[in-house]
């Protein structure tokens, strides 16, 4: 990278302040891979991990209200991106806790499965703060190749290799996607920051400009696929079904929120969506997933499969938000962006952790691989409180008035009408008029049968262990998502 | 010197990128698949190299060496795939892997 100032220190205190919970992530990882050298237990390593992710936690807290701050070429840091981490970090303790229990219940070695979660943390972290397309690239590699080696990771598994090689083929031809797209981008312009403005895009030689819209579609199709958007989605289904449930959580969580915070800022600094063309691009993109997830996901009778096909649609609302960004302020799209990802991510962290839960009680105590739409039957009467759980996750995404999904949907309503962005407003209703179709089915389906279930009850719910811990977190769940539903201005608080 | 135009770089690379993206789709065998993604990263390779070279900056070569690490680290993680794969289905065929469904 072209050095700027030779003469000025590079890196000052203030930067690395900036950048301090990175850091402990960064630091984390190394330490954890000593501490697998000297004492191999599942309980430290798990123990260290949340030390260290919730040290992190606890300092980004900190930077939320911090002015926006340059950390060399690379990073920028600011209250979004800093909020957006905070995000990241709070899912991937969530799924570390739930992957505790997941590995408890499986012969497997586990010191590497908490580290892998480090690096995918550290690569989200690099991902939203990057202002440069080299830190996105890195950001976008430890990222996926980490998340590679999760989804296989449970060895046992019916369908661990297939969706390992799936996820590792599929992602990693959309890096080399992005990677040319880079390419063509950086022999245009000449230079590889984010918020370097365009020159002027005829270069000294003719038919460039050809390669720069090239490049630019290439670009955002590989981060496009990430985010699964309809014509880039087809692993999403495969590899939500088959890897572990923690991992499904964090490839819907982390993953997903990193790679829209940089989309969104590599288009608003680069102001892409001057060009005419590229937004008619996105525009497909979101009309088509918002159409094809929801239609999708209501013939799914696997509860993972048909999350998937929901997080398509969810993607292709919330790309509304990045094709109408131009027409408001900048920072109203911002806050739109992460309410509706926080909402989007409490909500899934709700359900999945209540997938999990059921994995783990199973047929007589035993792991129960594929939780069907069948498997909810009675659920409330069972364990009322898991059900409650995925009730109010259920009714978020949905977008029911009281809950977080609501306030979400009304932000990008709100931001397509002062758009005047009439086509997406209407594929936005149909979109979720066909999924109360399937959302709705399986909050009756926990109702269902209370006779017959309630002689089973007793028996299903075996000693297990750290019950205490799980139940503590299915609260605090049903508990976060009541408030947060009813009082959204708590969230507004800690945005920008 | 004679300096060969930035347009024929990214035209070469572009076809490099093109074969292999071609490799990916139509080989059946997993391992050729892998080589094929090698041959893609190393296309993005050239057009950067190339490009670098345009602008006088140092920029296209350090994110070739990025490329190159993250080829390594992407093969490393496929061929540990790999191995598992022919241990459970004894084959390397891409068809194989077609238990989920739906």
């Amino acid at each position: 990278m072209a050095i700027a100032s030779n003469t000025q220190a590079l890196f000052t205190m203030s930067m690395v302040a900036a950048i301090l919970p990175q850091l402990i992530v960064a630091f984390g990882a190394t330490l954890a891979l000593l501490l697998v050298a000297w004492r191999r237990s599942q309980r430290t390593i798990a123990i260290f991990t949340s030390v260290v992710l919730g040290m992190s936690l606890l300092v980004n807290m900190r930077l939320l209200t911090m002015p926006a701050m340059q950390v060399t070429q690379l990073l920028k840091v600011d209250g979004y991106s800093s909020f957006a981490f905070s995000l990241i970090l709070i899912s991937a303790l969530v799924a570390l806790r739930m992957s505790h229990s997941f590995l408890k219940a499986h012969t497997e070695v586990h010191d590497e499965y908490y580290l892998l979660l480090l690096l995918m943390v550290l690569g989200g972290g690099v991902l939203v703060t990057s202002d440069h397309y080299a830190s996105l690239f890195l950001g976008f590699e430890l990222l996926s190749i980490s998340l590679v080696g999760l989804v296989g990771y449970h060895r046992e598994s019916v369908y661990s290799v297939e969706s390992g090689f799936k996820y590792l083929i599929l992602s990693a031809t959309a890096s080399s996607f992005m990677l040319l797209g880079i390419a063509f981008i950086y022999s245009v312009t000449g230079n590889m920051s984010f918020s370097a403005a365009i020159p002027n895009v005829i270069y000294h030689q003719q038919g460039l400009g050809v390669f720069f819209q090239l490049g630019l579609l290439l670009f955002v199709s590989g981060i496009v696929f990430k985010l699964s958007i309809a014509p880039f989605h087809f692993w999403t289904p495969d590899v939500y079904q088959g890897s572990p449930t923690p991992v499904t959580m964090l490839m819907a969580t982390v993953s997903k929120v990193a790679m829209f915070v940089v989309l969104l800022q590599c288009i608003v600094a680069q102001r892409y969506l001057l060009l005419e063309n590229f937004q008619l691009f996105l525009l497909s993109f979101a009309i088509t997933s918002m159409l094809l997830g929801n239609v999708m996901a209501l013939k799914q009778q696997h509860l993972k499969r048909l999350l998937a096909y929901s997080s398509i649609a969810h993607m292709g609302y919330l790309l509304i938000v990045i094709i109408v960004a131009s027409a408001q302020g900048l920072a109203f799209t911002w806050q739109s962006t992460l309410f509706y990802l926080a909402a989007y991510i409490v909500a899934n962290l709700s359900i999945f952790m209540v997938i999990a839960l059921l994995q783990l009680q199973g047929n007589n105590g035993l792991y129960q691989e594929d939780i069907t739409r069948d498997d909810l039957h009675g659920l409330f009467w069972r364990t009322p409180s898991y059900a409650l759980l995925m009730i109010l996750g259920l009714l978020s995404l949905a977008g029911i008035p009281l809950t977080m999904g609501f306030i979400g949907k009304f932000y990008i309503l709100t931001q397509a009408t002062l758009a005047h962005a009439w086509w997406l407003i209407a594929t936005l209703i149909v979109g979720s008029g066909i999924a109360l179709g399937y959302y709705l089915p399986l909050i009756f389906k926990m109702f269902e049968g209370r006779s017959k279930a309630s002689d089973k009850t007793k028996a299903t719910l075996g000693p297990k262990v750290g019950r205490r811990i799980d139940k503590l977190l299915v609260y605090s769940f049903i508990l976060l998502g009541l408030v947060l539903g009813i009082l959204p201005d708590i969230i507004n608080q800690f945005i920008g | 010197m004679t300096s060969i135009p930035l347009f024929h770089v990214l035209i070469l690379s572009s076809l490099l990128f093109v074969i292999g993206f071609i490799g990916v789709v139509a080989r059946k065998n997993t391992l050729f698949m892998l080589m094929s993604l090698e041959v893609m990263l190393n296309a993005v390779g050239v057009a950067f190299i190339g490009a670098g070279s345009v602008w006088q900056q140092a920029d296209g070569q350090v994110m070739f060496i990025l490329i190159l690490t993250l080829a390594a680290a992407e093969v490393a993680v496929g061929l540990a795939l790999l191995i598992r794969m022919q241990k459970k289905y004894r084959s390397l065929d891409i068809d194989a892997l077609n238990q989920m469904k739906g």
